[in-house]
């Protein structure tokens, strides 16, 4: 009798044993498994469409020999401590930096044609790191309304809110490039 | 990489096998070849981006998005309370951990949810310093922010094309993002504050 029962819940107890190692794997398994179907609809919805757009104009911009032109542009500017400066200055400018912002797209493709000539050895790979900075005074500069909104403030608080990071952008926009500056010493000092 | 599909593209343009028909029809088809050329440089650029960069970025995406699943975005709003205290100590806890954990699980935009923890002066001060980490932080994670990766894909893609590692730009970038999102955290709370003083000073004079 006494021995049954022990055998009973020595059973039991594997049994539980199972069923939490069951559950916990189906639980991971199914994490990742929904992790996996977020990725392909964000490289669907988000990633593919803009490679696609960025395809066409560098596809365009290479091949009319726009890009040279263009080069022959920004390779001053981004080649230099001063220029880097000054293109962060401009995109930080308080009626531009709205009007750059959206999606991040203009970035996006200067990102993509400094690329270029980086790869094409005529800005100084060292570059690469100010100049991603700055490109992106403007962040988000179109999104402060939306944004103070999901962070549920106050009407005045937008209305303060606006001018506030504008300002406070044309300020730290040239600063970021020049910490971005020295925080490329030693960055591809090799190459 | 598209560079050499490229130059295949003008040698086969080189060498015609046929006669090259002469005057208008020459033209018009010069002037097709051409347009279509266009595109073809375009596409493979495009082919060069999905085989390059797309398989690295699904594994990469898909082991966040279950790191995040599993620790859950909850645990992150009980330090967004924490952060609204006042204090020398508290900054760098609301204009850098904060944002920086806020982008890394609710990714933007829902990152800028995390202001409601804060108290009115400080929502634009946390706001510019969450929005300006969404781009820093795409070096290393891009689940963060997949729309706009190519401020750094399009630079780092030339870094890549140079045969350079990317990891030190990477790494470098996110620590560069750290120290400008805390001093633009700071330097945006004291304009807000300023701008608060005289909006109600006015109020104070009209009344």
């Amino acid at each position: 009798m006494s021995t049954s029962t022990t055998k009973k819940s020595g059973f039991d107890s594997f049994n539980s044993v199972l069923v939490t190692l069951g559950r916990g794997v189906g639980g991971v398994v199914n994490t990742f498994y929904q992790a996996g179907r977020d990725t392909i609809e964000t490289i669907i919805r988000n990633i593919l469409p803009f490679m696609a757009f960025i395809s066409v104009i560098v596809g365009i911009i290479t091949k009319t020999g726009i890009g040279d032109a263009l080069a022959h542009l920004i390779e001053p500017l981004a080649g230099s401590l001063v220029g880097l400066l000054g293109i962060s200055i401009f995109c930080a400018i308080p009626i531009l930096s709205p009007v750059l912002g959206p999606g991040a797209v203009i970035a996006q493709i200067v990102g993509v044609l400094l690329g270029t000539r980086i790869a094409e050895g005529d800005i100084d790979p060292q570059y690469a790191l100010p100049a991603l900075f700055a490109i992106n005074p403007q962040v988000g500069c179109d999104f402060i309304p939306v944004g103070l909104a999901l962070g549920e403030a106050e009407p005045e608080t937008v209305e303060v809110g606006v001018p506030a990071v504008l300002f406070s952008r044309l300020i730290t926009g040239p600063i970021s490039v020049v910490i971005a500056y020295f925080a490329s010493f030693g960055l591809y000092a090799g190459a | 990489m598209f560079t050499s599909a490229f130059a295949a593209t003008m040698t086969a343009v080189d060498e015609p096998t046929v006669e090259d028909p002469g005057g208008f029809f020459g033209a018009l088809a010069d002037g097709a070849e051409y347009f279509i050329a266009l595109f073809q440089a375009g596409g493979d650029f495009f082919l060069a981006l999905v085989t390059g960069i797309l398989p690295l970025l699904i594994v990469l995406l898909t082991a966040v998005n279950a790191l995040v699943r599993l620790i859950g975005p909850e645990r992150i709003e009980k330090l967004g309370a924490a952060a609204a205290r006042p204090g020398i100590v508290w900054y760098p806890v609301r204009y850098l951990v904060l944002p920086v954990l806020a982008v890394f699980f609710f990714t933007n935009p829902m990152a800028y949810t995390m202001g409601r923890f804060l108290p009115e002066r400080f929502k634009p001060a946390f706001y510019d310093s969450a929005v300006s980490f969404v781009h820093p932080i795409t070096g290393l994670f891009p689940h963060a922010n997949p729309a706009e990766l190519f401020v750094y894909l399009g630079i780092a893609a030339g870094i890549t094309q140079l045969g350079l590692p990317l990891g030190d730009l990477a790494i470098r970038y996110l620590l560069v993002g750290m120290v400008v999102i805390l001093l633009r955290g700071i330097l945006t709370e004291f304009i807000t504050a300023r701008l608060m003083a005289r909006r109600t000073a006015q109020e104070g004079a009209s009344a």
